[in-house]
């Protein structure tokens, strides 16, 4: 129990050591704040191991039957999600900690910035171990409040538009969140998770939203809180406050990308047996994570700036997790959340040099194109086009045909081996795009590419799963929920597969010096598609416009009443 | 044990007898603040002593509690000035009287009630300036909850109840009664403003509670209505204004409505909605507190975007200032946020339309007062502004305000005598229509 408590804690005491002294001894303090965070994650690492070996951990400082205690239910519930989530912050933490003490040194705003993370780190695991719905939201919404001040800077009116931007978008999906809760008691007497599940799943509640339209309570309480989830994860259409904030410190973007970000995923495995109750909820969080990730990819391959790149990459990313929940793939989108975490962590970081140097260096980064090797290589696109289409193709015909493994029966199954194979070619695809050179050395990086992905995504499936859902039976559900109608599952898998596909032999003609004819039509819709998802879809303008109109709207109708009123 | 009565008039004597020998420093501003601050002081002891005494419900306690609170720190946080004199005089008489009016029984409550409007009447006649003329809405809002008062005095029910309930919506403010609330916030001179916004909603509640069972059904389901378009209209109100007292007048109106909602649905108060009650009015007292420190730096009615950048200068103000400014938003941990949720959880809720319009009020509240902060603190410098923080009785006052409104949030609730189980605490076990 004390060592559950002491986790959060120590991250507290990190943020009152930076904040609490004279300035002459800051710097002294940053550096002794780092002892905390790294002992908090030494701390999460043997409460892993305890939570693994032993069992979740519950503390409780209140009474579950008692009204008295509804406002404030503090408490803690730490099973292997939580152990999982408080490891990756944690450790994340330390190394961004570590980082931004020398890169934050002699900044203006040192000690606003440090003390932030720390306290914010504190916010994130008070929220992925809290022992009900109450206490998550309520650290639920002091993170938005903590993402306002992490993404603003007094004196610069363009980061106090985002940071607005930022705080008012959170809030919407806190609202939304907030109804959830309400309904969730209403409906069911209790905030407490497993009884919560337990009630919905035994007593199922129709609502009449309407004469004529009616509704599982689980899908509207499910409904409700995933628009809370989208708000956090940045889900279109609340993305916008993402690239609004990109002008915090780099650090703070770091921990933002890997850690805060990741809410959204959080909550909804959290809430997993809840939302495996509503199908229609899971295809909503489908239909809203495809979009979120092709969309998210578009604009990321538009723009020119390595931040903002950087951070429609981190949407496109998260529209891909969520689409992974709406799937019934809860531990993938986990297993998703912590890869991309320690990903992006380590190139925000590592961004932020480059940016130093870009400063110092105005010739830098170096860019000369004839130094690149332009021979085509048949060694590297054969070896390209084997591990991407044949060995997939070779292994999914011997196992269904020959070994009469029933793979394609379950729709769980071809999303994992879809997403192994999206994955590698993706991969070998970015490699051969690197390095084009005629190389055995990356040949077999592509084979090795290949198998590790393979390896990984078998991790995934079997001991990830089975640790974070050791019942088989329950995974199986999450996935029957989220099972598609079988033409539309199957027609969306081949039109990705083809567009993969068309997508490789467009860059191989291209690579082989000889164009590839197309309508000119498709041509202008392509120049058309980038200067749209260049600019953002114009979604900031068409915020502004719908925010003048509200404006005005409010400034008649003040007008009209002022005269009675004031 | 002492007669309830006679502890009622003992408690009251403290800040009415304080209030009738302020003449005496009358010339010395300084020794008549402190003055009004230990009265203050002197009524919280004399309160907390005669606790068991008085004849009030335990909700009331706490807002008996409070009122000599908010007294000392409105007094604390104005400069020493000879022109706001008066307003620390009244401070202490209508402490004295909100003190009969909770404590008391009802005739003699009622009367004092009558004093208490007639005085404000007289105050907004009195005091105006070009930037704030004088409000004949105000006034006349006033003078409808005299009327009313008195038929409560001398009709029988339904009469007299429907009387009460126009009174009570006069002075815990609703659409289209409200025009007292908002003129007294913006019009009446230095601490009175940052006391009334407890004062009066707090005798509105007391009021209320003793009337709501007699309060015919009817009337019941038209403060319903009332209490949701009252709700959109401070919002939007709020949302248009760029006068920071006309903005903290409307967003706290917005929220009473909230208030006004929750009591006219479940036909009574609960210790929650008093928790809301108290930290909401407690929060807008402090926020009007802190616009008196840049009204005491930079003139009456200054623009907000004209004195931007703050937070260098200004430290102790900002992180007071911003504290408050998430209470007003109904962020945790403070006890509008603590009051709102108990409200949400423990009252059934059957209309999906009236949880949207409050998800939506609560909602704006996070935009008007966020724009509003961002403007003053943030920004730019200006080299041609003297920024100067805040001086002891400023942060005293702030800080007491402050301190309590957290203590609302995150005290255990039984404290307030929030024990009873909810309405609504089992599951429910068929089908639920939403619709209404």
């Amino acid at each position: 129990m004390s060592l559950a408590l002491a986790v959060p804690l120590l991250l507290l005491i990190a943020s009152c050591l930076v904040v609490i002294g004279p300035d002459r001894t800051l710097h002294t303090r940053t550096k002794l704040a780092a002892y905390p965070v790294g002992a908090a994650f030494v701390c999460a690492m043997v409460i892993l191991w305890l939570v693994a070996t032993e069992g979740p951990i519950t503390v409780r400082f209140y009474d579950p039957a008692s009204i008295a205690s509804l406002a404030f239910p503090i408490g803690l519930y730490i099973d292997r999600l939580s152990a999982v989530m408080m490891t990756l912050i944690t450790g994340v933490s330390t190394v961004i900690y570590c980082y931004s003490i020398g890169y934050m040194y002699q900044d203006r705003h040192v000690r606003r910035y440090l003390a932030l993370i720390c306290f914010t780190d504190f916010v994130l695991l008070c929220m992925v171990s809290s022992a009900n719905l109450m206490m998550l939201f309520l650290f639920w919404q002091v993170l938005s409040y903590l993402l306002y001040l992490l993404a603003h800077n007094h004196a610069h009116p363009a980061t106090l538009r985002g940071a607005f931007k930022t705080f008012t978008l959170l809030r919407v999906a806190d609202a939304a969140f907030l109804a959830g809760i309400v309904l969730a008691y209403q409906l069911y007497g209790t905030l407490e998770f497993q009884d919560l599940f337990a009630r919905t799943a035994g007593n199922p509640i129709t609502l009449s939203l309407w004469p004529g339209l009616e509704i599982s309570a689980a899908t509207a309480i499910t409904s409700l809180l995933f628009i809370g989830a989208m708000g956090k994860s940045a889900q279109f259409p609340l993305h916008l406050w993402l690239p609004g904030s990109l002008f915090a410190p780099t650090p703070v973007h770091a921990l933002l990308h890997a850690g805060i970000i990741n809410a959204g995923g959080f909550l909804i495995n959290r809430l997993a047996p809840l939302f495996g109750l509503s199908s229609t909820t899971l295809h909503i969080a489908f239909v809203v994570g495809t979009l979120t990730a092709i969309l998210g990819a578009s604009m990321m391959l538009a723009q020119n700036d390595i931040k903002k790149t950087l951070g429609f990459s981190t949407i496109g990313q998260m529209g891909y997790m969520i689409m992974e929940c709406g799937l019934g793939a809860f531990s993938l989108a986990v297993f998703h959340l912590i890869a991309h975490g320690l990903f992006k962590a380590t190139v925000f970081l590592n961004c932020g040099n480059v940016i130093h140097k870009a400063r110092q260096e105005p010739a830098f980064p170096h860019t000369d194109p004839h130094a690149e090797e332009q021979e085509f290589s048949r060694l590297t696109w054969f070896t390209g086009f084997t591990t991407t289409l044949f060995i997939p193709l070779l292994i999914l015909l011997v196992t269904h045909g020959a070994l009469h493994i029933p793979l394609l029966e379950s729709q769980g199954t071809v999303i994992f081996l879809f997403f192994i194979w999206i994955t590698s070619s993706q991969a070998i695809l970015t490699l051969t795009r690197l390095r084009a050179v005629a190389s055995w050395k990356v040949s077999s990086a592509m084979l090795l590419t290949l198998l590790f992905v393979m390896f990984v995504y078998l991790f995934a499936v079997e001991s990830f799963t089975a640790f974070l859902y050791p019942n088989s039976q329950e995974v199986a559900s999450y996935f029957k929920a989220g099972d598609l109608p079988d033409w539309l599952f199957d027609l969306m898998i081949i039109v990705a597969t083809l567009t993969t596909i068309a997508g490789w032999f467009y860059l191989y003609m291209r690579a082989l010096g000889r164009s590839v004819w197309m309508p000119s039509w498709v041509e202008s819709v392509r120049t058309r598609l980038y200067v749209l998802f260049m600019n953002r879809l114009y979604a900031d303008e068409i915020y502004q416009k719908l925010g003048g109109v509200v404006v005005r709207f409010l400034d008649r109708f003040d007008k009209s009443v002022r005269g009675w009123s004031q | 044990m002492m007669d309830g009565a006679i502890a009622s008039w003992l408690l009251a004597g403290v800040p009415l007898l304080g209030a009738a020998l302020s003449f005496a420093v009358w010339s010395r501003p300084d020794y008549l603040r402190n003055w009004s601050v230990v009265l203050s002081i002197l009524s919280l002891a004399a309160a907390a002593g005669m606790s068991g005494s008085l004849a009030t419900s335990s909700e009331n306690l706490l807002l008996v509690y409070l009122l000599p609170i908010a007294a000392c720190a409105a007094v604390l946080g104005q400069p020493v000035h000879k022109n706001l004199r008066l307003s620390w005089t009244m401070t202490l008489l209508f402490l004295g009287l909100g003190f009969v009016i909770l404590t008391n029984q009802r005739i003699v409550g009622q009367v004092c009630l009558l004093v208490l409007l007639s005085s404000l009447i007289v105050l907004l006649y009195r005091h105006h300036t070009p930037l704030w003329p004088i409000s004949w809405f105000g006034i006349g809002a006033y003078a409808l909850a005299v009327g009313c008062v008195t038929i409560s005095l001398v009709a029988a029910p339904p009469l007299s109840s429907i009387a009460s309930l126009l009174a009570c919506a006069i002075l815990l403010p609703l659409v289209p009664f409200h025009s007292g609330y908002i003129t007294s916030i913006t019009r009446l001179p230095g601490s009175l403003p940052s006391f009334i916004v407890l004062l009066l909603p707090a005798i509105g509640i007391h009021i209320l509670a003793t009337t709501i069972s007699t309060v015919p059904d009817v009337a019941m389901s038209t403060m319903t209505v009332l209490a949701l378009v009252s709700a959109l209209y401070g919002s939007i109100k709020a949302l248009a204004q760029s006068r920071v007292r006309l903005l903290l007048a409307y967003g706290s109106l917005s929220f009473f409505s909230i208030f006004w909602w929750f009591v006219s649905i479940s036909h009574r108060i609960t210790p929650q909605a008093v928790v809301f009650l108290a930290a909401l009015s407690l929060v807008t007292s402090g926020l009007l507190m802190s616009w008196q420190v840049v009204r005491t730096r930079y003139g009456d009615d200054v623009d907000p975007q004209a004195i931007s950048g703050l937070v260098r200068r200004m430290p102790h103000f900002t992180v007071l200032f911003s504290l408050l400014a998430l209470a007003a938003m109904g962020l945790p941990p403070f006890g509008v946020f603590t009051g709102f949720i108990g409200m949400l959880l423990t009252t059934a809720l059957t209309s999906s339309v009236a949880l949207l319009v409050i998800m939506i009020v609560w909602l704006a509240a996070s935009w008007y007062i966020l724009d509003m902060v961002q403007q003053l603190l943030f920004g730019r410098e200006r080299s041609d502004l003297r920024y100067e923080d805040l001086r002891r009785s400023e942060l005293a006052s702030l800080l007491i305000v402050l301190l309590i409104v957290i203590a609302l949030g995150i005290a255990p609730s039984n404290l307030f005598g929030i024990t009873e189980p909810p309405s609504n605490a089992q599951a429910v076990k068929e089908s639920v229509s939403w619709n209404r």
